[in-house]
């Protein structure tokens, strides 16, 4: 019982963390921060995961979201005029609208899952080598039209964004 | 009642209104970007959490996360490519200046 306790105790403390760096997010004016604040938001949803046995996940989480967050920093830089906020510039829009639609969206969400029977909670979890074969067993077995899906869409991704971004050939029209 | 999955739905149904937010009120295409993350974070949350404490033994739980996962890849890789050729067009990533995209 006591395990369950501090298991619940640690899943909701990496929870906190990471609403509350997700509200920071957009809260700071510097375009760095808030890709520091993702990456410690991001972090703190693998440690969740960690802490719900889930550690392939967990780690496999960090360590993509590390990178993922570093990229998207640079193209902070990159892009932004202020990326350290010094100006204080307002980069938001309808920003009551977005407020209202977001507290619904929260409160709908939170009202499913009070009032929804989600039945008993399963036994134990099996242990970590364990999830790491039936989850391959089943990436090559059951799942395999689903994960073949994933990889092709991800080639499909990374040739579109190529295409998109290179710089269009000059055609001499003569 | 199971209270001991509220931690995590409700994480990932705050994760899911902040991503919201973010997506609607963002002017910059980066910071929009940043909101879809934590929408699928917020999915990521619940599916993780319905794993371990409703279907343990199921591993398709955790395979869906890899799939939000790839999504959450996809999204970022085709975000930055027109973020691109955005910047390159018209030297900004403000969406306020793509209402001409709508033809």
């Amino acid at each position: 019982m006591a395990m369950i306790s501090a298991q619940t105790f640690f899943i909701s403390f990496f929870g906190l963390a990471a609403v509350w760096f997700g509200i920071v997010v957009f809260r700071t004016h510097s375009m760095m921060r808030s890709a520091l604040a993702l990456l410690f938001s991001q972090t703190a949803i693998g440690a969740m995961f960690i802490g719900m046995q889930a550690e392939f996940l967990g780690v496999l989480q960090i360590m993509m979201m590390a990178t993922e967050m570093s990229i998207m920093a640079i193209f902070m830089v990159m892009f932004m005029m202020d990326p350290g906020g010094l100006g204080k510039m307002d980069m938001t829009h309808q920003k009551r609208r977005s407020v209202i639609t977001g507290l619904v969206a929260f409160l709908a969400i939170v009202a499913v899952a009070l009032f929804t029977n989600w039945g008993t909670l399963a036994g134990s979890v099996p242990d970590s080598a364990q999830q790491i074969e039936d989850l391959g067993l089943e990436l090559m077995g059951r799942s395999m039209l689903i994960f073949e899906t994933a990889g092709l869409t991800l080639l499909t991704a990374m040739i579109a964004a190529t295409a998109v971004a290179v710089e269009p050939l000059k055609r001499n029209r003569n | 009642m199971t209270p001991e999955l509220f931690p995590a739905l409700i994480t990932g149904a705050a994760l899911f209104g902040i991503g919201i937010y973010g997506a609607l009120s963002q002017t910059n295409l980066v910071m929009l970007l940043m909101g879809v993350e934590l929408i699928l974070a917020g999915a990521m949350v619940n599916l993780v959490a319905f794993w371990h404490y409703l279907h343990p033994d199921t591993p398709a739980g955790q395979m869906f996360v890899l799939i939000v996962m790839t999504v959450m890849a996809v999204e970022m890789a085709v975000g930055f490519g027109v973020a691109i050729a955005r910047f390159r067009a018209i030297g900004s990533v403000e969406m306020e200046e793509a209402a001409e995209l709508k033809g």
